[in-house]
């Protein structure tokens, strides 16, 4: 029937610019999505490129100069993939010994802006931004998940 | 003792909802209503055994019981009573708890007293809602218990997350909640309806459950957003975080499912997308669950990561295959869309905003899920070795507003034309008769907005539907109210009111359309008109920014329970007249080195002026603020209270008594007020308005002074000379340390055309008149009597310095001791500056 097409028709045409809208967003807007240890692996290739990155946080590393302000601490890789995760003990498990162990790559990170609530020791840091040819990454945005302060997944830190 | 007890409550419950789902089935199986009733019963039973649980896990965190793990985990015995009430749901096993304790209690209710539309469905209905409860109580018994005990005698406790202690926190989790598992009914009873083949009324028996669920589920979101801006201090308050999205998904199929009602009871249509619709907002919402514990998904929001994942993937699996196989099951029951009148109707623009819902739904699901499902296909075989090592891509929020900004516009869109289209075909003559009110709108928003500044093309087509939208909607409300009074022959006001009594679903739709209208101007301003910049101040220093002079003032700080307060003190100018005092703040918590910044907000019509303080030197002398300017953001709040509004009145119950129904809009009404408040009238961060001190620049107050020689002078008086005022006072050492400065250029300067005043502030004659002998000053100096010069002036502390020319205008101001040098050097430019 006629108005059963148009109908279909019409869906049709709005489910096709929404999904031209969200591959062509991916296209330019989206970002590799890294670990320290991918980021590293990628060599030159890496500068100047849109990325985000994950790590551990080194508690010891975090500098901060409230003045400009800037903010800048160094990150340790941690494996992406959730078996991977799961298999060594749980994500805080995981960052935990990610700040204990000396031979993992780390990335240094530096942030043009307030520091953030939640920077702290063995919290996860998501950092959006450029690696620059000196070996720094210089980041647009950080997002930081609490340290799981307040979860028995590590038990000494809990009870005290 | 609490342990126990907690635990055995929830073993209990775990195996009464299995027994309750097993009887409902066995009652349907046999037709026998003992079963049934059974099952009913159980299913109260069920709802206050686990409304017991939780109320034994809030007594725990009442009596401070730390030997209740989850209780020491998150409280401690100085955190404030209402914040230990919320501490219940702050993580992980309470708030599944108080998870299964809704959810036993909605199910309960749900199948207690059901209409006539719903009866035929309740029996399955109880089935699918009981094993639901099961699933829960499941997961909270056996994988995440709030009432493990600490195993250790402890005394006090580890306290709340700073971030929780907000009264936010009381209100944010438990709506989103309604929300959450609300929409496990619509879905019960769908699955029911698809059980028994009875597929025309499942809706509207659903019509209260869905509309409860759907605002719970909206407040949530709302408060969601209001305590980010309020509280966490990055000057935003959406991050398209996926957890975040997650609350966001099901409150899109949930809309999309309230408009698909409508539709089903006028028309009979889409059937089978309300059905999907219900599956889809249940599977999201276990979806979110699955985001926020898992751990699988990247965010600021999740608990940390537990093994919980892997079971709500499996209730999603189970949940989607099942009903599809049920769908499928039953498809030839499923009526075919009947009548449906041509795309450019009201049924068209329903339609069209059921795909509209289903595409932002289905574009933000994509967007949360994006490093996930590319990692997925980089694993399975695509990545090649060596550079790229991964092709796992993220969304972030540029890539969110993209995709999905233009299909909120066309949302909007939608809400403005609809009305006009009407039930027949394409009406054009309804049109016509509109023509001029919609001109109006679509013309005269973006031009008000333009005027104030708001000029970029893409904003303008957004204001511009907005306006359009509004102004349809409006005269909707409106139109209906005249023909009414002239029907009826009341005054218009009387008709509207009595329309809202009698329609409440069509004018609460008509108040949450404008709502939305409203955000949507708030959301296009924030998001298209960001400004932001970082900077440090100096002491008494002004720094300009867009329309606003600041001025940093002092620093201060408290020290409270197990955190220091600091306060940095800043004067907010307008073309030079004070407007606000406004006092950013950052919390230090020494035990868990964390810091908290609470923003002071100054909010207007036009935007907001938003204040984060980031830190400061050591001597207070300097302070870093980061300064944000909202546009148009409190019509986002405004949208979200008229949302709510809109939203209560759609659901509020038929009153018959007159009086009733007046009480309840005054209460109503001041619960949005109070709201409102909260928002508006409440300092936030903004100490009192009264005068600030003049700038550079500003005409300098005059004053009349009582000197201690017996005369009086005033500024005024001296006009044409340059005019040094110094507020001093003898108890003051930085003081006693300038006026040596003072006495010593006072004599240089004081017969080149320069006058000097010095005003005690705070002071006792006795010892003023003890320090001016002491240190030989000979300019003249007076008492402020009752501090009214120094409330002119704005002054803060001292001492304070203003030099005035001889045009009357403040030209310079300094905080603190002067210099000699500092006083020549400024005296002397005025003076020179004359001579040319």
């Amino acid at each position: 029937m006629r108005n059963r097409s148009t109908f279909i028709v019409a869906g049709l045409l709005v489910v096709a610019a929404v999904v031209y809208l969200i591959i062509s967003s991916t296209g330019t807007t989206a970002q590799y999505f890294l670990t320290v240890a991918e980021l590293r692996a990628m060599g030159e290739q890496a500068y100047e490129r849109n990325v985000t990155v994950s790590g551990a946080v080194l508690g010891e590393t975090i500098s901060y100069d409230a003045m400009r302000p800037q903010v800048t601490f160094t990150i340790v890789q941690v494996p992406a993939d959730p078996d991977e995760v799961e298999a060594a003990g749980g994500l805080a498990q995981v960052l935990h010994d990610a700040t204990l162990d000396a031979s993992r790559p780390r990335l240094e990170v530096v942030y043009d802006s307030v520091k953030p609530d939640l920077l702290t020791n063995e919290a996860q840091a998501i950092v959006r931004g450029k690696l620059r040819e000196d070996g720094r990454f210089l980041a647009d945005e950080l997002l930081l998940k609490c340290p799981s302060r307040y979860e028995d997944a590590i038990p000494e830190q809990t009870g005290d | 003792m609490i342990s126990e007890i907690g635990q055995n409550l929830v073993g209990l419950s775990l195996i009464l909802s299995l027994y309750c789902a097993v009887a409902a089935y066995w009652g349907i199986r046999r037709r026998d209503d003992r079963w049934a009733l059974s099952a009913q019963r159980g299913m109260i039973a069920l709802a206050g055994l686990l409304g017991a649980a939780l109320l034994l896990l809030l007594l725990a965190f009442l009596t401070d019981d730390f030997a209740v793990r989850y209780v020491a985990q998150h409280s401690a015995t100085f955190i404030p009573v209402y914040l230990k009430i919320s501490a219940v749901w702050a993580g992980q096993e309470g708030s599944l708890l108080l998870w299964c304790a809704m959810q036993a209690l909605f199910a309960a209710l749900a199948t207690a007293r059901p209409s006539e539309k719903a009866r035929p469905l309740v029996p399955w209905a109880t089935v699918f809602l009981s094993l639901i409860t099961a699933f829960f109580v499941a997961v909270t018994a056996l994988l995440s218990n709030p009432f493990v005990p600490s195993g250790v005698a402890l005394t006090q406790g580890q306290g709340l997350n700073p971030l929780l202690r907000h009264p936010g926190m009381i209100f944010h989790p438990p709506a989103l909640y309604v929300g959450y598992v609300g929409l496990a009914v619509p879905f019960a009873f769908a699955m029911g309806a698809l059980v028994t083949r009875k597929l025309e009324d499942w809706t509207a028996a659903m019509r209260t459950w869905t509309l409860v669920a759907w605002l719970g589920l909206g407040v949530g979101l709302l408060l969601g957003m209001r305590w980010a801006y309020d509280v966490l201090g990055w000057g935003g308050y959406w991050g398209w975080d996926p957890v975040e999205n997650a609350g966001l998904l099901p409150w899109f199929t949930a809309t999309a499912l309230v408009h698909g009602a409508v539709m089903q009871e006028e028309r009979r249509g889409f059937q089978v997308w309300n059905v999907l619709l219900a599956v889809f907002s249940f599977a999201l919402v276990l979806f979110g669950t699955f985001a926020t514990r898992s751990g699988m998904i990247q965010s600021v929001h999740a608990y940390a990561q537990s093994d919980l994942g892997s079971y709500f993937l499996s209730a999603i699996a189970v949940t989607l295959i099942g009903s599809f196989a049920l769908l499928l099951s039953r498809r030839k029951v499923l009526a075919s869309p009947a009548n449906l009148e041509t795309l450019l109707s009201r049924d068209g623009m329903f339609f069209l905003t059921l795909v509209v819902l289903s595409l932002l739904a289905f574009s933000v699901f994509i967007g949360s899920v994006l490093p996930t499902i590319t990692a997925l296909g980089s694993a399975t075989g695509l990545g090649s070795a060596g550079a790229l090592a991964s092709r796992r891509f993220e969304a972030g929020p540029a890539w969110f507003d993209r995709v999905t900004g233009p299909q909120f516009g066309l949302l909007v869109l939608l809400i403005g034309v609809c009305p006009l289209l009407g039930r027949a075909t394409a009406a054009l003559s309804r049109l016509k008769a509109r023509a001029w009110l919609l001109v109006v709108g679509a013309l005269g928003v973006p031009l008000v907005l333009a005027a104030a500044g708001l000029t970029q093309a893409v904003s303008l087509v957004g204001f511009s539907v907005v306006g359009l939208a509004g102004v349809v909607t409006v005269g909707e409300i409106a139109d209906g109210a005249a023909a009414r009074s002239r029907r009826t022959r009341e005054a218009p006001l009387n008709a509207l009111w009595h329309l809202i009594r009698l329609q409440r679903r069509k004018y609460g739709g008509y108040l949450v359309h404008v709502g939305v209208v409203l955000m949507a101007i708030g959301v296009i301003g924030t998001r298209l008109y960001p400004f932001e910049v970082q900077q440090t101040l100096q002491v008494g220093q002004p720094y300009e920014v867009g329309r606003y002079t600041l001025v940093y003032e002092e620093l201060r700080q408290e020290f409270v329970d197990d955190h220091s307060r600091n306060y940095a003190t800043i004067s907010v100018y307008v073309n030079g007249e004070p407007v606000a005092v406004l006092e950013p703040r950052l919390d230090r918590y020494s035990g868990t080195d964390q810091s908290l910044n609470i923003p002071a907000v100054r909010p207007m019509v036009r935007e907001d002026l938003y204040l984060i303080l980031a830190g400061w030197s050591d001597d207070g002398a300097m302070a870093t603020v980061k300064i944000v300017i909202n546009s148009l953001v409190n019509f986002l709040w405004l949208g979200g209270l008229v949302f709510l509004a809109g939203g209560a009145l759609a659901l509020w119950p038929s009153m018959q008594s007159r009086t009733m129904s007046v009480v309840a809009a005054v209460v109503g009404l001041s619960l949005l007020a109070g709201s409102a408040w909260a928002m508006w009238g409440a300092s936030h961060g903004m100490a009192s308005n009264e005068g600030g001190r003049p700038l550079a620049g500003q005409e300098a107050p005059d004053f009349r002074l009582a000197l201690l020689d017996g005369g009086t002078v005033s500024l005024k008086q001296l006009r044409g000379q340059v005019v040094l005022v110094n507020f001093w006072a003898s108890w003051c050492p930085p003081c006693q340390e300038e006026m040596p400065a003072l006495q010593a250029t006072w004599e240089e300067f004081s017969d080149r055309g320069v006058s000097y005043i010095g005003i005690a502030y705070q002071d006792e004659r006795a010892s003023i008149d003890e320090t001016v002998a002491a240190f030989g000053t000979t300019y003249p100096v007076g008492v402020d009597a009752g501090d009214s010069i120094a409330s002119l002036y704005g002054i803060t502390g001292v001492p304070e310095t203003f030099i005035v020319d001889q045009d009357g205008r403040v030209a310079y101001v300094h905080i603190g001791p002067v210099s000699a040098d500092l006083v020549r050097s400024e005296l002397s430019a005025l003076l020179a500056s004359v001579d040319n």
